[in-house]
């Protein structure tokens, strides 16, 4: 179409109309106005300064379409390679070095080795080399590296808000040294407990050194038996060091340990050798636990005793008895309402297995109980056999109490706060928080400005571990070494020279102080830290006789026996297994894992027992409580609405969701400690409330004459697992160990007594065939599909054993570690997107869920006291993956040696495979949670542009890739690690040709960390290697496994071992019971009976 | 109702669809010819801060790749030297050179050169130097003749099919290993040796990875 630009002079007949017309000069018609109009731009317009406009147009658009082929527009950014000036020995680019270190807590350590990249310690493995781990770690020391690249941490020393700098601060520490010297009268210490014997020298000079000065140690949780039982009973400084693999019975009195308990990880694994089962006819161990909350080691129990905490020693007064046939602990059993078959029961078990049985007392008892257990150990014969006491150094440290005393009286001047957080958990009756503004001079050495450094008036920036020279002594008293894998980040002062510069050393640098605790010899120095130990440097056991007359001692002051009821509740302080005692309440790897039973992240709540609920009228209505429904449940949109109720205890208040807890002694409460922090650091401040605030010297483990309060208020809390019941499901495939229909039996419980035997996955003739052959051999169905046919040199495959995992999440955490998983933040969590890649689905059975799934009676109540069964879950990378079918863009594919792959730059955020994904185990990045902090989550483009701060982009692992939004993400079977070790070891093959890589080089990361090897990850085309053993056995199954998609990853089904005798015997666990219930109703013939579970004791 | 479309306005439809497709052929033979790696890439050029010349260092005198990129035989990187390995020589070879006085400084200071990095893959892809020099893969396969450049330029695409190209058919660009570093030596293929080289690719079980796992992680 032409431009109109001729306006003709009108038409004749428009002449006559109105006439219109768009300037004067049209009106008047003049020449020169139609010669404007003939040109497109009047006169001046179209030429500037001599260049015409049409030429500068044609000028511009020429060299912008140059400047945008590739030249000056389009240059690709330019990249540097940065070498290092002078060569750094041992460093090989590209190739990370390991050093051994250890991460001490409280009295104990475990043993590392850091992996460091580029000089920065980026993942934390256990060392190999200490035995009892055998080379695992715990969920707190995976975490642990994180901290150590925490923007929060304090950075700079403090003082009154001016910075000190690092002369000014030898300087504070000389001068403390001069002014104190001699007497040390006015000079107080408050340190955390340590068993390092650097530490333990230095102080031991600092007190020769200032004799009046109180050092005080104080730690709010106690890991470790009172030392007056040991001195009531044996008359000796001894502490207990069990060996659970030699125990065949074992009776735990309120005693977590496979956590709480110092020693914790070596006992895990201990007592895995004991249950750990390869063929029906192997024993195992037995496990009763009497406890007032549910802990991982009440999940493993062959029997399970709700008991309150306060009755715990009524109850040990009454197996003791039995045990050790003696009336002398009648008076202690008065109220104890427990099935007297349960204890006879119990005892009769323990008598007949002298000298490998094993009786434990929680650290928090009182010090009758554990006298009373060791009594019931030397009787049993134990003693030698599968308890051994080791000589401990008395502590010789004051109390906080003493100190507290003190500071009242006003003698204290000076208080040195070394690690630890008094301000925030010290006991509620010192009120030290008051002390420490009455003390004139505080000085503070501690790692985050916290809750103590607000009071005090000097804050000492103290180093991460990781960065810091020390030692330390694991649980059984074997020295390791604490050396630095990276210079102070920071210019923290580190604990030992601190000490050191107080006590006026001519050396007071942290490595000079280190070596010569270890007799200033180099080789021996070096292989010290080569190693990551000294060997045979455990605490020597010795022989212990108990001594009646003396134990006696330690019953005069036991407390009372109170009778329980919802007026006159008991409260329960727990060590939180995330947080610990607090201290790790900004790291967000920690914070956001739930919490192994309540499976609550973010947040600690009140948990009360299903009973009390009832009581307290907060037991949603409609009760369909297996599935959350929206309107019934106490479940909104998949957050968890509890209810904020008030405790009082003495006085005392604090306010707290609620959380009904399956399996807590029905008058308990249990207050996980560790939250409610007011100075932590965007992560930690704010997180639940703090149990510290009731909690009294009296009561620092239990107390009772609590109330509950509701306050109407509601709270939301991000739980990740709602849906506590397999509703009749053989998810988990559980077995007893004897009894006719046992594993000893009918060995092939897995595939007979559940769907395998009605459908089971489609092999054909291959069905008894070995996992290799079916993954190789067997045809894959008519799938239009086509997968890689599996012709690499290895097939990886994984076992999970069921009957050895004990729950502990140290897996989420380590794979979060290796591959770069980002937290999300309660926000997010509460909408289902936490990121990590393995869970732990814990579920709870208590033998009534039946057939009629809404309206049964079986189904209306919670569970009061069910059996606890764990399942981590991860990718499956199941060879006829539904997920790979589904993807638009071919992005998660299968490679031929049956690892699911993701190429993360494919995806483009369909979600299909996660929707399509059995076993919800697809994770997808919906914001970019690696590069935002938790709260600028949405801020879109055009909002402000926060960037995850380079101090924490430093502990993220080189080897795997950072994902971004908008992208899928999954287990890989450690695909860097199965690619490392499969490119190391072509590089060694040359022309040998031997590219199979050797079982046992390649681990997981959640297989390393695991205490009790529950997971084992191999090459199953290898007969003879660890995985292809475990998936020959009889218990092997694949979870959802009808589906017919060939999971690689199976299951080894769980076993319990409940004793006959006991009034609470189930002839099947409570979850195969469920199962018969669900799904054949009815009748019980054929799949054997389904007894009715009968409660045990219970309150 | 008056004809607002002129009768020539029938052919528009197919005209545009015409239109669009020649459009689109054009923009997408554009961008491939002009916009993927084989063009972006190849020649890439940059200055760097020092004027190193491998033709002098690896042609002319010698020196063994190694000698410098010393970790290609052990890790995923073939490392850029420090100034030290630099300083090796060159603190008695023309020790006063102002061409040099990056390397000195750095070497004194601790302060890196920095080189400007000419082969870079994106982040998501993993490469390891260390299999493939060690399994028979010269330096000059995707290098190109270092020894023979003044300035390094990049001689190959390193775009992914360019990858597969090779790793679907090693045969053709295996050499003996112990010719991997010598860049003047040619492939087994080249030199009519091909069934040599399918010899050494099945005897050294040569398996290049071919699934996405074997270099996104």
């Amino acid at each position: 179409m032409k431009r109109k630009f001729d306006h003709s002079a009108p038409a004749q007949r428009e002449l006559t109309g109105p006439k219109y017309w768009r300037s004067l000069d049209e009106l008047a018609d003049t020449p020169g106005f139609r010669e404007h109009l003939a040109r497109e731009f009047p006169e001046g317009a179209s030429s500037m300064e001599g260049v015409d406009r049409r030429q500068f147009m044609k000028l511009m658009a020429a060299s912008f379409a140059l400047g945008g082929l590739g030249l000056a527009g389009c240059r690709r950014p330019e990249a540097h390679i940065l070498p290092y000036g002078k060569s750094v020995e041992y460093t090989v680019p590209g190739l990370p070095l390991y050093f051994a270190t250890a991460m001490p807590l409280r009295k104990s350590a475990i043993p590392l080795l850091a992996e460091t990249h580029q000089g920065r310690p980026t993942k934390l493995e256990g060392n190999p080399s200490y035995l009892p781990h055998g080379g695992a770690s715990s969920l707190l020391a995976q975490a642990s590296v994180l901290d150590l690249y925490d923007p929060e941490r304090a950075t700079a020393h403090t003082k009154k808000g001016d910075t000190l700098s690092a002369t000014q601060v030898n300087d504070l520490l000389a001068n403390i040294n001069k002014a104190y010297a001699g007497s040390g009268e006015g000079l107080a210490f408050l340190a955390d407990e340590s068993a390092s014997p650097t530490r333990a020298r230095l102080v031991a000079k600092l007190k020769a050194q200032f004799p009046k000065a109180i050092w005080a140690e104080y730690e709010p949780v106690s890991d470790e038996p009172p030392v007056a039982a040991a001195q009531a009973a044996f008359g000796r400084n001894v502490k207990p060091l069990y060996r659970f693999a030699k125990a065949k019975r074992i009776l735990s009195l309120d005693a977590d340990f496979f956590h709480a308990e110092s020693g914790s990880l070596y006992y895990a694994r201990d007592f895995a050798k004991g249950r750990r089962v390869t063929k029906p006819t192997d024993p195992m161990n037995r496990l009763y636990v009497a406890e007032s909350g549910i802990s991982l080691t009440g999940s493993m129990a062959d029997h399970r005793l709700r008991l309150a905490s306060n009755h715990i020693l009524a109850l040990t007064a009454a197996i003791g008895g039995k045990v050790l046939e003696t009336a002398t602990f009648e008076s202690l059993t008065k109220g104890l309402d427990v099935n007297s078959a349960w204890v006879e029961q119990c005892a009769k078990d323990l008598l007949e297995h002298k000298g490998e049985s094993l009786v434990v007392a929680g650290a928090h008892q009182p010090v009758a109980v554990h006298v009373i257990a060791y009594a019931m150990n030397a009787k049993l014969g134990n003693i030698g056999k599968t308890v051994d006491f080791v000589e401990v150094a008395p502590s010789g440290a004051s109390t906080i109490a003493a100190l507290a005393t003190a500071i009242k009286a006003g003698s204290v001047k000076t208080l040195l706060v070394l690690n630890g957080n008094p301000a925030y958990n010290a006991p509620a009756d010192l009120d030290f928080g008051a002390l420490l503004k009455s003390v004139p001079d505080v000085i503070r050495f501690g790692y985050y400005q916290d809750e103590t450094s607000a009071l005090a008036g000097t804050h000492l920036a103290a180093t991460h571990y990781l960065e810091s020279w020390g030692d330390a002594r694991t649980a059984d008293g074997t020295i390791v070494p604490v050396q630095p894998m990276i210079m102070p980040l920071f210019n923290g002062l580190m604990e030992v020279e601190l000490l050191a510069r107080l006590a006026g050393e001519d050396k007071p640098e942290a490595y000079e102080q280190v070596f010569a605790t270890r007799g200033g010899d180099k080789k021996a120095f070096e292989k010290f830290l080569h190693d990551g130990l000294v060997e045979g440097s455990a605490y020597p056991a010795v022989s212990v006789a108990f001594d009646v007359q003396r134990a006696g001692a330690a019953f005069a002051k036991t407390p009372a026996f109170t009778a329980l009821s919802k007026e006159n509740l008991e409260v329960r302080f727990t060590t939180d297994h995330k947080m610990d005692d607090g201290r790790f309440a900004n790291n967000g790897w920690l914070q956001e894992c739930p919490d192994p039973m309540t499976k609550i992240s973010w947040d600690n709540s009140i948990l009360v027992s299903p009973k009390l609920a009832q009581e307290l009228g907060i037991v949603p209505a409609g009760s369909l409580l297996q599935v959350a429904r929206k309107e019934e449940a106490e479940f909104t949109q998949g957050k968890e609405n509890a209810r904020v109720f008030e405790v009082t205890l003495n006085g005392r208040t604090l306010r707290g969701p609620v959380h009904i807890q399956p399996g807590l002694s029905n008058y308990t409460i249990v207050l996980p400690l560790g939250y409610g922090r007011t100075q932590s650091g965007h992560i930690g401040t704010g997180a639940g409330f703090s149990a510290y605030a009731i909690r009294t010297s009296d009561g620092l483990g239990f107390a009772t004459g609590a109330k509950l309060t509701d306050t109407g208020a509601r709270m939301k809390l991000a739980n990740t697992q709602e849906h506590w019941s397999m509703e009749g499901r053989d998810i988990v495939r559980e077995a007893n160990l004897g009894g006719d229909e046992g594993y000893a039996t009918k060995s092939n419980f897995v595939k007979e007594a559940t769907i395998d035997s009605h459908s089971p996955a489609v092999l054909g003739k291959d069905v008894d065939k070995s996992p290799a052959f079916i993954a190789t051999t067997t045809p894959r169905g008519n799938s239009l599909y086509e997968t890689p046919d599996f012709t690499g040199i290895h097939q990886w495959g994984m076992s999970i054993d069921l009957n050895t995992c004990i729950g502990c999440n140290a897996c989420v955490v380590a794979c979060q570690a290796e591959n770069n998983i980002p937290i999300v933040g309660k926000e997010q969590v509460m909408r289902g997107r936490e990121m990590h890649w393995i869970r732990l689905d814990r579920y709870y059975s208590d033998g009534h869920a039946d057939a009629e799934a809404f309206g049964a009676e079986g189904n209306k109540a919670l569970p009061e006291d069910p059996q606890v069964s764990m399942q981590p879950m991860t990718c499956q990378h199941c060879e006829l993956a539904p997920c790979e079918t589904v993807c638009p863009v071919n992005a998660t594919v299968h490679d031929d040696e049956g690892i699911n792959v993701m190429a993360y730059n494919r995806c483009i955020g369909t979600r299909y495979c996660a929707n399509n994904c059995p076993y919800k185990v697809r994770r997808f990045n919906f914001f970019d949670f690696n590069k935002r902090a938790t709260d600028a989550l949405y801020m879109g483009p055009l909002g402000h542009q926060s960037e995850m701060p380079e101090l924490v982009k430093m502990v993220k692992n080189p080897d795997v890739t950072v994902r971004m939004r908008g992208v899928m993400e999954k287990c890989t079977y450690c695909v860097q690690r199965v690619q490392q070790a499969k490119i190391a070891q072509k590089r060694k093959a040359g022309a040998s040709g031997d590219v199979v890589i050797p079982d046992g080089t390649i681990k997981t990361a959640c297989q390393q960390v695991c205490p009790v090897e529950a997971i084992v990850f191999g090459d199953i085309t290898d007969p003879a290697s660890e995985v292809s053993r475990l998936k020959a056995q009889d218990r092997d199954y694949a979870v959802l496994g009808y589906l017919n998609i060939r999971p690689r990853t199976t299951y080894l089904g769980k076993l319990r071992n409940p004793n006959p005798h006991m009034p609470d015997y189930s002839a099947l666990p409570l979850s195969r019971v469920e199962y018969n219930q669900k799904n054949h109703p009815a009748h019980d013939a054929g799949h054997g009976a389904a007894h009715e579970a009968k409660q045990g004791g219970h309150e | 109702m008056s004809k607002i479309f002129p009768k020539s306005a029938n052919a528009l439809p197919l005209q545009i669809i015409i239109f669009l497709g020649i459009l689109g052929g054009v923009a997408a033979a554009g961008i491939t010819y002009y916009a993927t790696p084989a063009y972006l890439r190849v020649g890439y050029q940059p200055v760097q801060p020092v004027p190193f010349d491998h033709s002098l260092h690896a042609g002319q005198l010698g020196m063994d790749c190694r000698y410098c990129h010393a970790s290609v035989e052990k890790s995923g990187t073939s490392s850029v030297p420090a100034a030290q390995t630099c300083m090796n020589c060159h603190s008695i070879i023309k020790t006063t050179s102002p061409l040099l006085e990056v390397v000195r400084q750095s070497y004194v200071t601790g302060e890196p050169v920095p080189w400007v990095k000419i082969h870079q893959n994106p982040d998501y892809v993993y490469f390891n130097h260390s299999v493939h020099v060690n399994r028979g893969v010269s330096c000059v396969e995707c290098h190109g003749k270092v020894n023979e450049m003044q300035v390094v330029q990049q001689d190959q695409s390193h775009s992914m099919s360019w990858c597969l190209d090779c790793h679907r058919n090693p045969a053709q660009r295996i050499r003996d290993p112990k010719d991997v570093f010598n860049l003047d030596s040619q492939t087994l293929a080249a030199q009519g040796k091909l069934a040599d080289a399918q010899k050494f690719v099945h005897d050294w079980k040569v398996k290049p990875p071919t699934s996405c796992s074997g270099c996104h992680r």
